[in-house]
């Protein structure tokens, strides 16, 4: 396996500008926690509490996303090919992200 | 100088001041520990609702004064002399001097609470409650349970509206169904009476709907008595400052959500979308009440004035609460990572 150093170093910028903008996502994560365990369910707050749950996954999916194409570009050395390649993933993610707004 | 409910509170056997007693349900004496059941033959018709005819709100659901006004008022204390300033809509309160319980005298008698249901939680329990709330949560700045305890602690009772009401609802929506790769949007419409018994609506800013759903997960209508200044003797306790129409305004968007939601149950939660609705609304009943509750007001870190709420009936807790940056920075970065690393490998490996 071909080690290129680029897209490891670009790891560390993808896990700062991640991890600033789940900041939002780790309160309504807690916010969701404690509204299922300690709201009366079914009440307003509750229903508005546990909903949005989604932008949460919707940020797990997309800096796993662009980890994947690092990852890919990491072991081939093919930017370009490792970009192409993550089209299908994509798509895949796509359908997942679909499905996920159309459950919150 | 308004007139003041404070000799009827005074014990028969020693002259002594009395308050009402959380733990044993009694108003007791402060001197020499007699205690007086409050309870009466006529308890059962606190629990009266009250109908609102058509969408006509009766002329007399509206207070005399506004709380904006912040009217004061001066009262004299029977047992010390000494003067007492009741602000705005406040109808309990203790003597500065002596520290006995003072509560005004029909204050606004066509608008006056209709029932209450007393405190059955004492304050050493209540800040117990908040004290393992506060211990629970995640992610909180290290400082919060001391700023907490520095915070000040008051038995309140707080203004509530219960709401009844029928909604006839027309409804149309849109439910996207997948099966494999092909996607459909299917319409949807229907008609349903949906009831609502007993809903809670806080009429006074200092319980939140958030903290309302937090603390008062159930509502016993049997628990409540008629109002009597015997069971709020050493509690402040506040007058309804909202009108009838505005609490049933504010109660109205609850229910457009709860009808929402219930559609969305009805056909499978998921993939329902653009629902729209017509409701004729009918049976509307309510009940002006008080309700118990220990709030204690605490700053946070950056100043901001928040409260930890824990109901007086119950003891259950709920308030708002802030977050340590650096904790919430460090738990997201370590979720980051882990999907990084999992992205990374997924990558390298090429599965898909």
């Amino acid at each position: 396996m071909v080690v290129s150093p680029l897209p490891i170093l670009l790891c560390l910028p993808l896990v700062v500008i991640s991890a600033l903008i789940g900041m939002p996502m780790v309160k309504k994560l807690v916010q969701i926690r404690e509204a299922r365990h300690e709201l009366k369910r079914n009440s307003t707050s509750y229903i508005m509490g546990v909903a949005g749950w989604s932008v949460i996954a919707f940020w797990l999916m997309a800096t796993w996303f662009f980890a994947t194409i690092l990852g890919d570009w990491a072991a081939t050395d093919d930017a370009a090919g490792a970009v192409d390649r993550s089209f299908t993933r994509l798509w895949v993610l796509l359908q997942i992200a679909a499905e996920v707004a159309a459950n919150d | 100088m308004a007139e003041v409910v404070q000799s009827e509170l005074s014990c028969p056997a020693c002259g002594g001041q009395r308050h009402f007693d959380p733990a044993a349900g009694l108003l007791s004496c402060d001197s020499c520990g007699a205690t007086e059941d409050l309870s009466s033959p006529w308890d059962g018709a606190a629990q009266q609702e009250h109908p609102v005819h058509g969408n006509t709100v009766p002329a007399t659901e509206r207070p005399a004064q506004s709380a904006d006004t912040a009217d004061v008022t001066h009262v004299q204390c029977q047992a010390c002399g000494s003067q007492l300033t009741f602000v705005g809509l406040s109808l309990s309160e203790r003597c500065g001097y002596c520290d006995g319980p003072v509560v005004r005298k029909d204050p606004d008698p066509t608008y006056a609470p209709m029932a209450l249901i007393p405190f059955a939680i004492a304050q050493d329990a209540a800040r117990l409650a908040q004290d393992q709330w506060i211990a629970s949560r995640l992610f909180a700045p290290r400082d919060l349970p001391e700023r907490v305890a520095e915070g000040t602690t008051r038995a309140l009772y707080v203004p509530f509206w219960t709401i009844d009401a029928q909604e006839a609802t027309t409804y149309w929506a849109k439910k996207t169904v997948r099966s494999g790769k092909n996607t459909r949007v299917e319409n949807i419409s229907g008609e349903q009476v949906f009831t609502f018994d007993d809903l809670l609506m806080p009429a006074s800013p200092l319980v939140t709907p958030l903290i309302r759903d937090g603390i008062l997960h159930e509502f016993e209508p049997a628990r409540l008595r008629p109002y009597t200044a015997g069971y709020i003797a050493g509690f402040a306790a506040e007058q309804h400052a909202q009108t009838l129409a505005d609490g049933l305004a504010a109660n109205r968007k609850d229910r457009r959500l709860l009808i929402r939601n219930r559609i969305r149950k009805k056909y499978g939660w998921s993939g329902v979308h653009s629902i729209t609705f017509n409701t004729d609304t009918s049976g509307v009943h309510y009940r002006r009440i008080l309700l118990p509750v220990w709030i204690t007001h605490y700053k946070d870190g950056r100043g901001v004035a928040s409260k930890v709420v824990t109901c007086g009936i119950h003891g259950r807790t709920y308030g708002e609460r802030p977050f340590s940056r650096r904790k919430v920075l460090a738990a997201s970065m370590a979720v980051v990572v882990a999907t990084v690393l999992f992205g990374l490998i997924w990558g390298a490996g090429a599965a898909l």
